[in-house]
């Protein structure tokens, strides 16, 4: 084999590789989306590789799965990093399912006959390009949401975001609510491994509901910080409770709360 | 035998005044202080953050100034939105420029060097002496377009005060006085900084000073002496008679001198004399004679 071909392989196999993670951060962040409770397809969330690669190879068909050089076993894909502009058309949006709404409402109480409407909304997912993120690029994200009316905004990087533009997200957290994630940490879905238990959310009556059955005050619960991983797959926010449903040798299932701190 | 008369308490009568706020009241208030100083921190925390978003754009002027000349208004704007950086601050905004592709001085216009070649480490100051030799990381020389905007980054950055901002107290805040390398070079400016440094209305400043001094001391730091969680003030002591000098005659004094050479601070230590004491008065102790 010659030194070019050589290197053809290797542009194209790393080619294959970007592509492959990339496919697999977008699935994982729709099982996301769809695990908090947004309205997703079964056909958006579990997109084939090479369905994939369809959609966001600028559409020209030009996927051949059968290599022009080798034996028909041997398929290669094409290389979805080469297209420019390729990641600024992944994005998704989606919205809250009724089921979603209702566990975000707050109660009708005594107190309070007419409670704010639930704090939750559409949601807008972006894979955003460059070899740095910087406060501009958060900054045109953030407006990008606000003036779509995006209640959430989940911006995936490939490379770490500045400390400066991190400071954004608080700055505009009264207009809209912006999570970030790494591409790698994306890469599987933490919840799906056998050591991740289960964790639910309690909607504000089931969490008044626990609190009242055991006679305790939020505060005396068991703690899990708002950056705690699960707790960030799941976008929880301060004050929230999870129940933790764990496998149990002796009592089958096993279940614990968690205040969100 | 039961008397009809109490019984007097041995415990010390509490000499607090009664406070006319209840236990709630103050609770609150303290809550109240402690929010305030992290909302007055958050808020210089938003204002650094602003300043580097508008610093990221600069300069505005375009020629014919240039780093070596910037415009008045853009370095006195530059100058005035640094005050309450740190160091880190400043570093975060380099960074942010250079993401803008713009050179690490705020104000040039030039967009950073690109080093070409692979590799991480570069030679610097291969012709010159030998103690300017360095090898640097490629990186720190794609911050700058050149050697001199490096310089003069760096010659404002070491000015930054290490202090947060909102540690720095109210004058504090203020005596940050930055200074750029290559100043903006024109009379109008230079008369205006000239005013600014004549002294009017000194002895208020003073008084200032002397305040900011005294809420140091007192362990007040930063907002927090502004509000005063003490309220303290000051008297002058009344003196009745006229000052008068001290003499050698005064009959104090002579029977000080002796020891004077051993006073540290006003205080004689009697290390040694307290020995000779002792054995003295054990000599005349007489008391176990019989």
């Amino acid at each position: 084999m010659s030194n070019e071909e050589d290197r053809e392989v290797k542009q194209r196999e790393a080619g294959n590789r970007e592509t492959a993670r990339l496919w697999r951060a977008w699935r994982t962040v729709h099982e996301l989306v769809q695990d908090r409770g947004y309205i997703l397809s079964e056909a958006e969330v579990k997109i084939s590789l090479e369905d994939f690669i369809h959609k966001f190879n600028s559409g020209d068909g030009n996927i051949e799965y059968a290599s022009p050089h080798s034996s028909s076993q041997h398929f290669w894909i094409p290389e979805l990093t080469l297209l420019p502009n390729r990641k600024s058309r992944m994005s998704f949006t989606a919205n809250p399912s009724d089921e979603m709404v209702a566990r975000y409402s707050n109660p009708v109480t005594a107190r309070d006959p007419k409670p704010a409407a639930p704090d939750v909304g559409p949601i807008k997912v972006k894979f955003e390009e460059g070899d740095s993120i910087g406060i501009k690029n958060m900054r045109k994200f953030a407006q990008e949401l606000t003036a779509e009316s995006f209640h959430t905004g989940i911006m995936i990087t490939s490379v770490n975001i500045t400390p400066a533009a991190l400071k954004i997200i608080p700055a505009v957290a009264s207009e809209t609510r912006i999570e970030t994630f790494l591409e790698a940490d994306l890469l599987v879905n933490i919840t799906h491994h056998e050591l991740v238990p289960k964790h639910v959310l309690l909607s504000k009556e089931e969490k008044a509901a626990l609190l009242q059955r055991y006679r305790l005050k939020e505060t005396q619960l068991p703690r899990i910080q708002v950056g705690d991983p699960v707790a960030r797959y799941l976008g929880l926010r301060r004050g929230q409770v999870v129940k933790i449903i764990r496998k149990s040798e002796t009592a089958g299932r096993y279940a614990s709360y968690r205040f969100t701190v | 035998m039961a008397t009809s008369q109490m019984p007097k308490s041995i415990l010390k009568k509490t000499s607090y005044p009664a406070t006319t706020t209840s236990k709630e009241d103050r609770d609150r208030e303290l809550a109240l202080y402690h929010a305030e100083l992290i909302q007055q921190r958050k808020d210089i925390e938003l204002e650094i953050l602003l300043s580097t978003e508008t610093l990221i754009d600069y300069p505005l002027a375009t020629a014919p100034y240039d780093a070596s000349n910037p415009s008045p208004a853009d370095a006195k704007t530059f100058k005035d939105l640094l005050r309450p950086f740190q160091p880190s601050d400043y570093d975060a905004l380099i960074v942010e420029r250079n993401i803008n592709e713009r050179c690490g001085y705020t104000l040039c216009a030039n967009p950073p060097r690109k080093e070409s070649g692979g590799g991480r480490w570069r030679m610097v100051g291969k012709h010159g002496k030998g103690k300017d030799f360095r090898v640097v990381d490629k990186k720190e020389l794609e911050k700058w377009c050149s050697e001199a905007c490096a310089i003069r980054a760096l010659y404002v950055r070491v000015q930054l005060s290490e202090t947060a901002a909102w540690e720095r107290g109210e004058r504090g805040e203020n005596t940050v006085k930055i200074e750029l390398r290559d100043e903006p070079k024109s009379d109008s400016d230079t008369v205006v900084e000239g005013l600014e440094k004549l002294e009017l209305a000194g002895d208020d400043n003073i008084k200032k000073q002397d305040t900011a001094h005294l809420a140091l001391e007192r362990g007040d730091r930063g907002p927090a002496a502004r509000i005063g969680s003490v309220d303290v003030k000051i008297l002058e002591k009344e003196i009745q008679r006229a000052p008068e000098a001290p003499s050698l005659e005064d009959q104090d004094l002579t029977e000080r001198l002796d020891t004077m050479h051993l006073a540290l601070e006003g205080h004689t230590t009697s290390f040694g004399c307290n020995r000779y004491r002792r054995r003295e008065e054990e000599e005349e102790d007489t008391d176990w004679k019989l």
